[in-house]
């Protein structure tokens, strides 16, 4: 175990463009001729469209289009259901949902258009409630739900969009020999990315090819949503991605492209659009999901455990997007990274009349691991034992089993609880008023297809094309340090040509922590390729075999005889002459190991993990208790990530999402009303953490070798830091309150709240 | 809006004429009549700080000034931060301290910064976090931004 990082510290070679203010993000791109688009939005969350009438709009001058789903391919989409069309058809299902679109020569045409488009609901029962929502009387959010395209191994029923469960072991049996059972019921409001750049999406057609910029974190999902649902061929939609401005999940999916090029395409000419603050917040499908939780963990009174029982049922809102695996990925959170004997987790994913849910930023796990750590300090403090010697004890190791019979290999999350509690001082002294608390998380690494290329031109400066997205996090721009280590030479003589999707090789974006992990190990096979072919020319040039030649410090020099070099520039004249220095590369996922023990309904593939990160959060909290204001005074972080290759990368997303995980623990929750329409759809009354909120966070990395894991041993890292954060919070604030938040966010009139009830330490 | 006027704005040392609607803000005639990208619009609202320019030194969310009411003052964008080829050492140390992921609120925070460092050359840590906490980042969590400017004001001083 290694807590150093030894790597060279690391500047982004995208840094002069955003420091400088040169760097083109896609809202500051334009075109001649470019017409501006709005979106005319349902407004209500649920209602049968009785009247839909464009024509006085279409009538306005300057309104060079105005389009309803009449106007496209009558196509039903979505990665797991399809369940969605691109405008409206026959029903309104949430607030955000887009009726007509409308391209217009300036914004203020484009909003008297909207004003013009005549629309006439039937009201329909909202549906805003996701335990009432299962109801066997409960309104359908989908009339339709049979009658929908779904993949194979989903299980659906009526307003249930996805049933999964994981059960190994017989967990009645497991809780009638506990010592004691603990239950408890927990409940996670929704939230938001919200990346400060407000998405924007610009189009253009040249013949029957249409180029699309857009503020995507996978372009390939986005140009695969427009080819299903404008009925074209991949090779005939471009997504190009400027610089992205921030995603956490938000940006993740198949959004607006199809929209703003069919508006381009009725109009034959550019269209532009700009989201503003309030569409950022109410009308894309990547929400945080709210999740109902009950727990039943039986436990002896030395600490072990007997048995976990979970029922969740999670928001998944209107339509299902990508949240189809999110029920089986909730319920592997919900048993978590602990040596259950017997388990049975039950999850159900549910539709409502709200914004649907959709990734963000490690999907369902805060939230979920908020709701486990919870109630796993309730069940510590139920047999008197200290809470972290019951994660130690109970804890996943390497050789143990997990609660879907995954036998775990090389993993440290020991390591991590004893680093972070470290560096904590747990167990030390505190003032009256503040308190500590512990949790542990767990994250998967997606082992996906991916692919890059490398070139080195005649000159000696190389290319690193690649399909992998850039959102801020900076795997992108570590892929010139692992190809220049492979060849030799210095990550400045490579620049990375990226975001392109009629450019580059398939990459699955910036999601799911997997950049660094699959496309890293992409280009260092396509960089090998053109290591074997500089060493044959080095071997034809000195004279010696291409298996003695070793490629350092921009030379390729016999083995045992420094003084038989040649400068790689110059091996890259003599290759321009000739072959070419080009290699490709794409990942080789590594298979999720088999796992046979338990039986799985639902099965998306979440429950055997490649390459598990693991994390432990200690937090500090400081809670005034007349007010209920808690503060977060200090956090002490431990992740394993396998190997940290960018260190200055690596630490900035751990701070950073320990700082989103503080938001979504105290302030940030979006709130319904009785209609199911968001009610704090503003960054004033939906709280980011700001500059003088954040504490100081101490970060520890685990380094350990881990099996299948991706270049050097390195795995994901950009979602863990967000898993346990809210839940140590939470632990903290138990401490001091004496008795469970039960609601996330854990807000001061909540807190407050539960000093002043009854059994609360007030 | 109204119909357009015409008057002159002094942005990052230049004389610029514009004709604009009266009641357009700042923000927008900075982005689509002067064609400076830099200052980014993250909410039109004052809520998040991207928008930031300084008016005659002073940090001002540029969404919610109207731009004929800068006439005969001297606007600073990000783009005006440089000296020649050289970055400003707010830059060069936000780059290195590793203060920038997406990029999307830097030009913001820079402004902010030298704002404060212009009124306060010796700013406590707890002074450089009041100073830019209007200004929001979703991705870095702040450490090294407060980290930069800390580092630049003791290169200033020096």
């Amino acid at each position: 175990m290694s807590t150093a990082t030894s790597a060279p510290r690391f500047v982004r070679a995208d840094g002069p463009d955003k420091v400088t203010g040169s760097g083109r993000y896609t809202a500051d791109l334009t075109l001649t001729g470019a017409l501006v688009a709005k979106f005319k939005y349902a407004e209500v969350s649920h209602a049968r469209i009785v009247r839909l009438d464009v024509t006085a709009a279409r009538a306005i001058p300057g309104v060079f289009a105005v389009l309803t789903q009449d106007d496209v391919p009558d196509v039903r989409f979505g990665p797991f259901v399809q369940d969605r069309t691109l405008f409206a058809r026959d029903v309104v299902r949430f607030e955000g949902e887009i009726l007509a679109a409308v391209a217009a020569v300036d914004v203020p045409t484009a909003q008297r258009a909207l004003n013009a488009i005549v629309v006439e609901f039937a009201p329909l029962p909202v549906v805003n409630d996701i335990e009432e929502a299962l109801a066997a009387d409960s309104p359908l959010v989908h009339d339709e739900w049979s009658a929908y395209g779904a993949i194979d191994p989903l299980v659906r029923d009526r307003n249930d969009a996805s049933f999964a469960s994981i059960a190994k072991g017989d967990v009645d049996q497991g809780l009638a020999e506990a010592d004691v059972v603990v239950h408890s019921r927990y409940v996670a409001d929704g939230c938001h990315a919200a990346p400060i750049e407000p998405r924007a999406v610009v189009a253009q057609w040249e013949g029957n090819k249409v180029t699309i910029w857009t503020s995507t974190q996978v372009p390939f999902d986005a140009r695969a949503g427009v080819c299903e649902t404008l009925e074209l061929p991949a090779n005939r939609v471009r997504i190009i991605v400027p610089h992205l401005g921030g995603g956490f999940g938000g940006k993740c999916g198949f959004h607006y492209e199809a929209h703003v090029a069919a508006l381009a395409k009725a109009t034959k000419r550019p269209v532009r659009l700009v989201f503003s603050r309030r569409e950022e917040f109410v009308a894309p499908d990547r929400r945080r999901e709210g999740i109902v939780f009950d727990f039943q963990t039986g436990v002896l009174r030395d600490g072990t455990i007997t048995a976990r029982k979970v029922w969740l049922a999670i928001d998944n809102g209107a339509y299902t997007a990508d949240a189809g695996f999110f029920s089986q990925l909730a319920a592997m959170h919900a048993l978590g990274p602990y040596q259950v004997p017997n388990a049975l987790a039950e999850a159900h994913l549910v539709y409502t009349n709200h914004q649907p849910s959709g990734s963000v930023r490690a999907p369902t796990a805060p939230q979920t691991c908020w709701a486990l750590e919870s109630h796993t300090d309730e069940v510590a403090a139920a047999i008197g034992m200290d809470p972290v010697e019951f994660r130690l004890k109970n804890a996943v190791a390497t050789g143990k089993e997990g609660p879907s019979a995954q036998v775990y290999d090389e993993i440290g999350l020991v390591d991590c609880i004893r680093a972070a509690t470290a560096g904590a001082g747990y167990g030390g002294d505190l003032a009256d008023d503040e308190a500590i608390g512990v949790a542990i998380g767990w994250w998967p690494s997606f082992s996906v297809p991916s692919g890059a290329y490398v070139k080195i031109d005649g000159d000696g400066s190389g290319q690193i094309i690649t399909g992998a997205q850039e959102c801020g996090t900076g795997a992108v721009m570590t892929l010139r340090q692992l190809v220049a280590d492979e060849l030799g030479m210095q990550a400045e003589d490579f620049e990375l040509v990226y975001q392109d999707t009629s450019v580059a090789p398939y990459d699955m974006g910036a999601t799911g922590s997997q950049t660094l992990f699959n496309n890293g190990r992409a280009a260092v096979a396509a960089a090998g390729q053109i290591a074997e072919q500089l060493k044959q020319l080095a071997a034809d040039h000195l004279e010696a075999s291409p298996a003695d030649i070793v490629l350092a410090d921009g030379a390729a020099s016999v083995a045992g005889t420094p003084s038989r070099s040649v400068p790689i520039v110059e091996l890259a004249g003599i290759a321009a002459g000739g072959e070419l220095l080009i290699g490709h590369g794409s990942g080789a996922p590594p298979a999720p190991p088999a796992v046979t023990g338990a039986t799985c309904v639902g099965d998306v593939g979440m429950t055997a993990w490649v390459a598990p990160q693991f994390s432990c959060h200690a937090v500090r909290v400081k809670l005034d208790r007349d007010t209920g204001v808690a503060r977060v005074l200090h956090v002490s972080t431990a992740h394993d990530s396998g190997t940290i290759i960018n260190p200055i990368g690596a630490t900035g997303q751990v701070e950073g999402g320990v700082l989103m995980g503080i938001g979504q623990a105290l302030t940030e929750g979006t709130r319904y009303d009785d209609d199911g329409k968001q009610r704090n759809a503003a960054l004033l009354e939906y709280k980011l953490q700001t500059c003088a909120d954040a504490p100081p966070i101490d970060i520890h990395f685990v380094q350990i070798n881990t099996p299948n894991a991706g270049p050097r041993g390195a795995k994901g890292l950009a979602e863990a830091p967000n898993v346990a954060t809210a839940a140590a919070i939470s632990n903290a604030l138990a401490k001091l309150v004496g008795t469970p938040i039960r609601q996330l966010p854990m807000t001061a009139e909540r807190v407050w709240t539960a000093l002043n009830q009854e059994g609360g330490a007030a | 809006m109204s119909d357009p006027i015409g008057y002159t704005l002094h942005v990052n040392g230049v004389d610029y004429p514009v004709v604009a609607e009266q009641g357009r803000n700042l923000l927008s005639v900075i982005r689509t009549e002067i064609g400076l990208t830099g200052t980014k619009e993250g909410c039109d609202d004052c809520e998040c700080g991207a928008c930031m320019v300084l008016l005659d030194g002073q940090p001002v969310n540029s969404c919610s000034f109207l731009a004929a009411q800068a006439q005969g003052r001297s606007v600073t964008t990000v783009e005006g931060l440089q000296q020649g080829d050289e970055m400003h050492p707010l830059q060069r140390n936000i780059l290195e301290a590793g203060g920038v992921q997406c990029g999307f609120c830097t030009p913001g925070m820079l402004l902010s910064a030298t704002a404060l460092l212009e009124r306060n050359p010796s700013p406590t840590e707890e002074e450089v976090r009041i100073g830019l906490s209007g200004n929001l980042c979703r991705c870095t969590g702040y450490a090294k931004i407060v980290t930069a400017v800390q580092r630049t004001a003791d290169e200033l001083r020096h």
